[in-house]
């Protein structure tokens, strides 16, 4: 049964796919694109409401007949309850989304909802991973999804589902996006080596070293630079956020080689590598990473991170594509 | 979410329906039932309120072990009505001992359902109805709050919820119910469980036995004359006529029931009326006197002018009929039915006889004999009472010789044996006499306690002829009822009513509302959606018409329903400001760009410069009305209306080219 189930839900996703094609996000999601059916509670409420109308009917009594009709259009309404929920309501999601194999992607979903529709219990569902949440009248709510995801890879995401199940949950409405979402993957960090400098000198002194007296220059904003290194006057006279930055001169940017890992398996070079990215990131060191193909010029902050970690995730491998949830 | 453990607020909540929902059927159920229902949910709930789960499997094998075989003792079959209700009000109760999981709630809700619809099949009060749509209204909203994930909505909130979805489907169960095609037999045979017992007259009549019905309020007809009513002393609503007399009952005889009535000559006007039965249990039918047409096509006359149905009535039904008041048979009696009408038994109320063949000496003429007797009655000092003494085995002679306190029945039955004695053929009427006028709906209310026992005899050259008794006696009765002619000290249900008149008005017009119900609600049926097929002026109404104008109507309360639900999807429509930007947002989408469900109105129109520079002023202006309009204080710079108008005139399209 919950296979016929799963093969049909398949078809119907190719269908879908077939039909919209991508889109471009945010959406509102339109009624033409909702599919309603009724939960196995709405098929038992179904089977009730036969015979409801049958004892009215035979025993020609006008206000059995009429409580059996009151209470078949209620479940009519609540059809249409139910399919509302999803109409018109607007998702976004967040495009790009990084992880580790082996660990946990989070998927974040903003929804809006323009309408004076109390929206309830909206779930969400992407790949293995599904989430709850409910979005007021003229409100946003972000929905996190957090699904496992196991190799390593850049992992495309085309299609992902937004159901239903309220009002009463006598039917359950639902709808795909394909909306594209790519995973970089990154491989689990691990591994034993200690990072290439750590033999010549000790690292753990240069970010203490990197000090006040020796600016070099603005570089742009970004997430996660210490707020004192902050250019306040800047963005106060009504320019772009920026940084001020220094030159630590005591700072050797450190080079994290896939050749220095020789003889080693692929998936484990990478993996040492990962972690000397994360652990050189931690000591706030400029790095730099040398992968076959690729090259990253020594750096630092988040953004440099995550290039870093990009780029051993996409290393090889082609790109897989999911269908979704 | 389904596997969800049911918590003790939810298990109360859905216990409390439940509860209500079974309170409809209180009476018809085993009183054991209830109890047991009422106990299965207090262990439960003070289970739950401990933080434990349901008893495990075998104590509620063992409960419905004992139940189901106790139930089937007392009904012998699970598929009549009430045997059925019985069995699913026990399964709601195991239920609820077993329930654990959201799924039980659901079961059980859809129990209630069913519950309420059975007690729709038994009682037909709008009250009832009223009720049980308020039950369902409450356990929706418990469902509501048991199903929603996460913090369950308040009381308030799922009850007006619940409150709209149905105002919401009220439409369209109006149209259904109105136009779904009603069947004029049933489906199949329902099983007679009928357990309610006969009420009214019944077809033999001992001394008193009217005495109880007198003091009963309960409706026994009502009837509405197409023109003027019959005088208060011609309405006499023939019921089962009794000819059988063992000296102290008299009884229907089985013989000479059947064969055709024999033919009458009318002397006054034909009455056209509507009978409007409530069920009786009993085969006949009430009509005025003496009836010649009726629109039931399987009831039949029986030789004495009585209407019968095949079957006992059990539910209510309209008998359209024409009667006369008035009439002379135009055939002498038979001499079988002569003899049946003079017989009483020769050894009982000798006195009665005595008394009997001197009247015959001293009045030769029938008639004669007949004011004789209605002038002793006059007379001699003969009381018309509720409270008449008990009568022993000779009862015509204790009555006319000894108490001389009686009631219709005492003056009938005497009358009756009197004459029988005297050699003239003579019976015991019964049914009833007058009625109440409900000036508000203008029709006749007959209730219990205008049951009234008469007499005829039979005249030569006349036939049967109709002489009351009680109106020698006590004329009131006959004139105005029954609550004038009693003495102020006998008891009476309608007596204090009577006498305040406000409340006897506001009953009489709660009888026309009642009387409404059951006209229009109840009793409506395909004639009347013929009618009202009619009243749409679609030609020749047949059943496949109806289909289509259900089907019509049905899409049109669809399409209502539709723009009902989705109307909140569309923003406030105060928000002209916030409408408008939505509007300029789309034209953008339209033209490719898209506003992000983050991105504020300067930095989308920001984002538009970026990529449409061609727009960058016309949409950084927009947006910048936008969130003046928005945001800021009334400045007067910009007025809603030209913003809109700004939107209007925007064509990012054509820009383009």
């Amino acid at each position: 049964m919950n296979t016929v189930r799963q093969a049909a839900a398949n078809r119907l996703r190719a269908w879908v796919m077939r039909r919209h094609g991508r889109d471009s996000l945010p959406i509102s999601i339109h009624r033409r694109r909702i599919y309603i059916l009724p939960t196995r509670f709405g098929v038992m409420l179904a089977a009730i409401l036969a015979a409801m109308l049958i004892a009215g009917l035979n025993y020609n009594s006008n206000l059995a007949l009429g409580f059996a009709f009151l209470m078949a259009s209620m479940a009519l309404v609540i059809m249409h309850h139910c399919n509302r929920n999803l109409q018109r309501l607007s998702v976004d999601v967040t495009t790009e989304v990084d992880a580790f194999a082996g660990r946990e992607a989070i998927f974040e979903f903003a929804l809006r909802n323009g309408s004076n529709v109390d929206r309830r219990d909206i779930e969400v569902r992407c790949l293995a991973g599904a989430g709850m949440g409910s979005v007021p009248p003229q409100e946003s709510a972000t929905i996190e999804v957090i699904a496992p995801v196991a190799q390593r890879g850049v992992t495309r995401v085309s299609q992902f589902e937004l159901r239903t199940r309220y009002p009463f949950g006598w039917f359950y409405s639902w709808t795909y996006v394909q909306g594209l979402i790519t995973i970089y993957v990154a491989p689990a960090p691990a591994g034993t080596k200690t990072l290439p400098s750590a033999g010549a000198k000790g690292t753990g002194t240069h970010s203490e070293a990197r000090g006040d007296e020796d600016f070099s220059g603005l570089r742009a904003y970004e997430p996660g630079v210490p707020l004192k290194h902050m250019a306040w006057k800047v963005l106060a006279r009504g320019g772009e956020a920026a940084v001020r930055s220094y030159s630590s001169l005591a700072a050797q940017p450190e080079w994290l080689e896939w050749s220095s890992l020789d003889g080693m398996d692929l998936e484990a070079r990478l993996s040492q590598l990962c972690l000397w990215v994360l652990e050189s990131d931690g000591a706030q060191r400029p790095y730099g990473l040398r992968i076959p193909g690729r090259e990253i010029a020594p750096s630092g902050g988040a953004a440099h991170r995550f290039a870093c970690l990009r780029a051993l995730a996409a290393f090889g491998a082609g790109e897989s594509e999911e269908a979704g949830s | 979410m389904i596997t969800d453990r049911v918590s003790y607020e939810q298990l109360l909540g859905i216990s409390g329906c439940l509860a209500l929902a079974l309170l409809a059927h209180v009476t018809t159920l085993p009183l054991w039932v209830p109890v047991m229902i009422v106990a299965c949910g207090l262990i439960r709930l003070s289970l739950a309120r401990r933080g434990r789960s349901a008893p495990p499997r075998g104590v509620l094998i063992a409960v419905a072990a004992l139940a189901v075989p106790l139930l089937f003792l007392r009904f012998h079959t699970f598929n009549g009505l009430v045997a059925g209700t019985a069995l699913l009000s026990v399964t709601a109760g195991l239920k609820l001992l077993e329930t654990k999981t959201q799924r039980d709630i659901y079961i059980i809700t859809l129990i209630i359902y069913f519950v309420s619809l059975a007690a729709l099949l038994e009682g037909d009060s709008f009250w009832l109805l009223a009720y049980l749509i308020g039950v369902c209204w409450l356990t929706t909203a418990t469902l509501l709050r048991a199903t929603s994930s996460g913090p369950a909505p308040g009381w308030r909130r799922s009850l007006r919820y619940g409150g709209r979805v149905l105002a919401q489907a009220l439409p369209l169960a109006l149209v259904f119910w109105l136009l779904f095609p009603r069947f004029a037999a049933p489906l199949w045979q329902i099983p007679n469980d009928s357990k309610t017992d006969a009420s009214g007259l019944s077809d033999t009549m001992s001394p008193g036995d009217i005495t109880q019905l007198a003091l009963s309020d309960e409706v026994a007809f009502r009837v509405r004359f197409d023109s003027a009513a019959p005088p208060s002393q011609e309405r006499y609503w023939r019921g089962p006529v009794l000819d059988n007399f063992d000296g102290h009952t008299w009884t229907r005889s089985t013989s000479g029931l059947g064969g055709a009535p024999p033919p009458l000559q009318p002397q006054g006007p034909a009455y056209n009326y509507t009978v409007m039965m409530e069920p009786h249990q009993h085969r006949w039918l009430f009509m005025l006197d003496w009836p010649s047409t009726w629109n039931q096509p399987h009831a039949e006359l029986s030789g004495d002018y009585t209407l019968m149905q095949p079957e006992p009535l059990s539910r209510a039904v309209d008998v359209v009929g024409t009667s006369y008041t008035r009439v002379e048979y135009s055939e002498p009696l038979k001499p079988r039915t002569r003899t049946r009408d003079l017989g009483q038994p020769r050894n009982r109320n000798p006195r009665t006889q005595q008394l009997a063949r001197e009247m015959r000496s001293a009045h030769a003429d029938d008639m004669e004999l007949v004011r004789a007797v209605l002038d002793m009655f006059r007379q001699q000092p003969f009381y018309y009472t509720l409270t008449p003494p008990k009568l022993s085995d000779d009862s015509v002679d204790e009555f006319l010789f000894g108490t001389k306190r009686g009631f219709c029945g005492h003056y009938a039955s005497a009358f009756a044996a009197l004459m029988r004695a005297a050699g003239i053929p003579a019976r015991v009427v019964t049914g009833y006499q007058g009625g109440t006028l409900n000036p508000y709906g203008d029709y006749w209310i007959l209730r219990q306690s205008d049951a009234h026992a008469w007499t005829e005899v039979w005249i030569d050259g006349r036939g049967w002829t109709r002489i009351d008794p009680t109106a020698a006696i006590a004329p009131e009765r006959v004139e105005r009822g029954l609550a004038d002619a009693v003495n102020a000290d006998d008891p009476l249900a309608s007596r204090w009513q009577r006498n305040t008149p406000w409340f006897a008005g506001a009953r009489l017009q709660l009888d026309l509302l009642r009387e409404i119900w059951r006209e229009r609600i109840l009793d409506f049926d395909q004639d009347s959606q013929r009618k009202l097929l009619e009243m749409l002026k679609i030609p020749e109404p047949d059943g496949q018409k109806l289909v289509m104008v259900l089907a019509a109507a049905m899409a049109l309360v669809l399409v209502w329903l539709t723009w009902q639900v989705h109307r909140e999807l569309a923003l406030p429509s105060k928000d002209v400001a916030g409408r408008t930007y939505a509007r300029l947002c789309a034209k953008l989408a339209a033209a490719g760009i898209a506003r992000k469900v983050h991105e504020g109105a300067e930095a989308y129109a920001m984002r538009v410069g970026q990529q449409r520079p061609d727009l960058a002023d016309t949409v950084t202006a927009l947006c910048r009305h936008y969130s003046s309009l928005r945001y800021a204080a009334p400045s007067g710079r910009i007025t809603l209306g030209q913003f809109q108008a700004g939107v209007r005139a925007f064509r990012p399209k054509h820009h383009a080219k």
